[in-house]
């Protein structure tokens, strides 16, 4: 009796690992074509350190996405968290950990208005979001007094800001080693949290069948108000380390992550048989993008037409992932 | 009469780790109703949707009037004349449209047409409607309509597309008697007037032995027996074929004298009017009947007692304290576990495993500081698999892939799993086989007998008198009456289920009334 749950076979094999296989044909093409530049631990370093916030964004999109949840507005708000850290440290003189904290604080707080929408006035998840992202951009705006903010400006109100300029520690969260951790820290994080905690499992339920989770006793609003809150936590700090790297807030910053970092979820939603958003198969999904654009710029590839061989590529990847399901539609158990 | 519309031959299905048909043969004579018979599992749905094109893996040949065809894909076996009605209706239909709409959605979807001729459409729908004999407006969009009317209306579009076979699976399940009725005199008229074939799927014998002229019974993926209804055959012989000679019934239940009171209920109204001044009580160890027709209210008492229906009125208390569910999750908590009508929609995660299944409902019991243990969940599994005898090859296999018996079983684990003290049934037998059903009354007689209260919902009076201890009857959201299981019958539930007023009198007595 005890055989293997599921027996699949091999476009069955093909469709669980398609992103990891196509991020490994990639490695390989590339590195056979590049050889030691693409090889290189600096350029390892490189395209980790250009995949940490796709990742980390990512993530906070792919705890969202596990009850079945969806966020249009979360790199609009990143902006906004960018706004908000550089401008606490520099026009306030936040030390830089209260300057941090602060920021994941307010964002949370600033989350609370899409959770509204969509817990209390149950507007659903996609178009709640999709209101709250031009909310997010004006207050923003409102709140730079319609700039960017970069050291060596003057606050709004005309005063001299406090800090002159970004010290090291803040420069550091968006070099090398250290947004890699950040990156690794939350993937590991919600790894751990959806994979192994109670939690994670009410969530996943909530994302396979809402109301059997709920007739089922799960306090489905108040899963999914905590999956807002991780979500929001994750988006501030994407946020801080795409500030350090620019070393500014600038206007629409971290607008431009959205779509690889969805692109990155759906990816990685199949990867090794979960059928669900999970950590690690964000990572895998990120990695594909990061490697892509590292690699095809080695091969030259000019950066106005990078988008359409990623994005390409990607669609093979989803292909391989979601196309042989068709197949099986008819079949209803 | 006994010229063959449909010969099917040796045909094989495999799913995933089992044998869904094998080696089936399958004869459909032009003009009769076809039973198709067998327990859950058997593979009644995997032939029909063979029949249907829905299943393009299958082996074997198939005939239609002598011709061999390949039905790879719907939209073949639309062309070739077959038609199918599935259980659940609503994912065959849009809901936004109307029902005329979704009547004509065939045509709709023809390519060469840009404009949409409304006046054509209403005549063509009106036209269907009157051969039909539905009384419901076509104008009306598809998501106001009942169970019956919709099925009507999937009835409708299979005869506009010209259809020659007519698959309905599990019509009647959701159909109270009266739509039930209906819907075997429109069968009765297809046969007759348009030479249609009918292949009919039900669990209700009755119905079957009353409509069918022939039948086919499936056991365990192969065919158990076929042959002609006759007067004399009986639902016991069908019930043996079904079953392969393990018929197992359930004994009636020894009444234990039971405890103090668990739950009562005085005066419960629903906020959307579908309860109206209900009041029940449950004592512990008690197992007390639901009856009344569908749309009675059943299912909404359970779920305004679980919190999912908000309450207008009225006061419950458990265990003499009162309680107010406001959310599932307060019932859940409160020590209530609701078995919900249905179950697809409402208790199953497709895709999750059965070990998750069984461990979703008591989850802090099976981490330590909100981590999961593995270990603690899987001996969770194996214990309400043992215990309720599902059937499944491993604790990892996917939900999806078990039969609906065992789905059933593991939808009631999960609260099993909790430790329930007051456990609301709602139809928990329905889409179940002869076997599953005899095990599940079984179960509630266990819970009932380790103390705990069980409200037990069912449209079918004779399940409810083999179990239960009373049986409230409700009609139209209220309780029309209290009746004591051991000084009642089936004639009388029904009699307060449609609606009777005056005082039920048993036949003999009923005569001697209209005489004096």
């Amino acid at each position: 009796m005890n055989q293997i749950p599921h027996k699949r076979g091999a476009a069955g094999f093909w469709m669980d690992w398609a992103a990891v296989i196509a991020l490994a044909a990639a490695v390989m093409v590339f590195a056979l074509l590049r050889g030691g530049t693409f090889l290189s631990p600096a350029n390892a370093v490189n395209i980790l350190r250009s995949m940490s916030i796709t990742t980390i964004f990512a993530i906070g999109a792919t705890i969202t996405m596990a009850p079945d949840g969806f966020d249009m507005s979360a790199c609009t708000l990143a902006t906004v968290s960018s706004f908000l850290f550089a401008s606490l440290f520099l026009w306030f003189g936040l030390p830089l950990w209260v300057s941090v904290v602060l920021t994941v604080v307010l964002t949370m707080g600033l989350y609370l208005l899409a959770m509204f929408l969509i817990l209390v006035c149950r507007v659903p998840d996609m178009l709640a979001t999709c209101a709250m992202m031009f909310v997010y951009q004006g207050l923003g705006l409102w709140w730079t007094g319609g700039g960017a903010v970069s050291a060596g400006m003057p606050t709004p109100w005309g005063a001299a800001p406090a800090r002159s300029g970004w010290t090291e520690g803040a420069l550091a969260i968006g070099s090398a080693p250290w947004c890699i951790l950040i990156m690794l820290a939350c993937t590991g994080f919600a790894f751990v949290f959806l994979r192994y905690t109670r939690h994670g499992r009410c969530l996943y339920a909530m994302g396979s069948n809402h109301t059997a989770a709920a007739y089922s006793g799960i306090p489905v609003k108040r899963y999914r108000f905590l999956a807002g809150m991780l979500t929001a936590a994750m988006i501030a700090v994407g946020a801080i380390v795409v500030c350090s790297r620019n070393s500014a807030a600038q206007i629409s910053g971290c607008d431009s992550y959205l779509m690889p970092s969805l692109a990155a979820v759906f990816v990685g939603r199949s990867v090794g048989g979960a059928e669900k958003p999970n950590a690690l198969g964000t990572l895998a999904g990120a990695a594909l993008v990061a490697v892509l654009e590292n690699g095809l710029t080695q091969m030259g590839v000019v950066y106005y037409v990078l988008p359409a061989v990623k994005g390409g590529v990607l669609a093979l990847a989803l292909v391989a992932a979601y196309g042989p399901r068709r197949r099986k539609a008819y079949i209803m158990p | 009469m006994d010229t063959i519309t449909l010969e099917a031959k040796d045909i094989c299905v495999d799913f995933p780790g089992v044998k869904a048909l094998a080696h089936v043969d399958f004869q459909l004579l032009s003009g009769e109703i076809h039973a198709l018979v067998g327990a859950n599992g058997a593979g009644k749905s995997t032939l029909m949707k063979v029949l249907a094109g829905a299943n393009p893996g299958y082996r074997g040949d198939i005939r239609l009037d002598g011709e061999a065809v390949e039905l790879r894909s719907p939209g073949t076996a639309k062309r070739l004349g077959i038609q199918i009605v599935y259980q659940e209706v609503d994912q065959a239909l849009a809901p936004a449209l109307s029902a005329a709409e979704n009547m004509l959605l065939d045509e709709l979807g023809k390519p060469g047409r840009l404009w949409v001729d409304w006046r054509a459409l209403y005549r063509q729908a009106e036209q269907l409607k009157c051969q039909l004999r539905m009384d419901f407006d076509v104008r009306m969009p598809v998501s106001r309509l009942t169970l019956a009317q919709k099925q009507m209306v999937l009835i409708a579009r299979a005869l506009h597309s010209r259809c020659r076979i007519l698959l309905l699976d599990e019509p009647t399940a959701p159909l109270s008697t009266v739509e039930t009725e209906t819907l075997f005199a429109l069968c009765r008229d297809l046969v007759k007037e348009r030479r249609i074939s009918i292949v009919f799927i039900s669990h209700r014998l009755p119905e079957v032995l009353g409509l069918c002229d022939r039948y086919t019974v499936l056991l365990g993926g192969k065919l158990a027996a076929s042959g002609p209804i006759t007067p004399q055959t009986t639902a016991g012989e069908l019930v043996a074929h079904m079953l392969g000679g393990e018929m197992e019934t359930a004994r009636s239940r020894l009444s234990g004298a039971p405890g103090g009171e668990l739950l009562s209920v005085h005066g419960l109204s629903s906020r959307d009017g579908s309860l109206r001044d209900i009041s029940l009580t449950v004592r512990h160890g008690e197992i007390i009947g639901l009856a009344g027709l569908v749309g009675a209210g059943k299912s909404e008492l359970c779920k305004a007692l679980f919190g999912i229906l908000p309450r207008a009125s009225g006061e419950i208390l458990l265990d003499g304290r009162p309680v107010n569910p406001r959310c599932p999750a307060d019932g859940a908590a409160l020590g209530m576990g609701l078995v919900p009508e249905e179950r697809r929609k409402e208790g199953l995660f497709p895709g999750e495993s059965v070990s998750f299944h069984l461990g979703i409902a008591s989850l802090k019991q099976w981490s330590r500081l909100s981590f999961l243990s593995s270990r603690r969940l899987e001996q969770n599994a194996r214990t309400q698999i043992e215990r309720l005898e599902i059937k499944t090859p491993s604790t990892r296999q996917r939900m999806e892939l078990l039969s609906g018996g065992n789905q059933q079983k593991a939808v009631v684990g999960k609260w099993l799993a909790a430790g329930c003290r007051l456990y609301l049934l709602d139809e928990p037998t329905k889409g179940v086989d002869v076997g599953a059903k005899a095990e599940m009354l079984r179960l509630m007689t266990q819970l009932a007998q380790a103390g705990c209260g069980v409200l037990y919902a069912s449209a079918d009076p004779s399940e409810l008198l083999q179990v239960t201890d009373r049986i409230y009857v409700l009609y139209g959201g209220s309780i029309a009456a209290e009746l004591v299981t051991a000084r009642t019958s089936e004639e009388e539930i029904t009699y307060y289920a449609v609606g009777g007023k005056a005082p039920f009198l048993p036949p003999e007595q009923r005569e001697r009334g209209t005489q004096s």
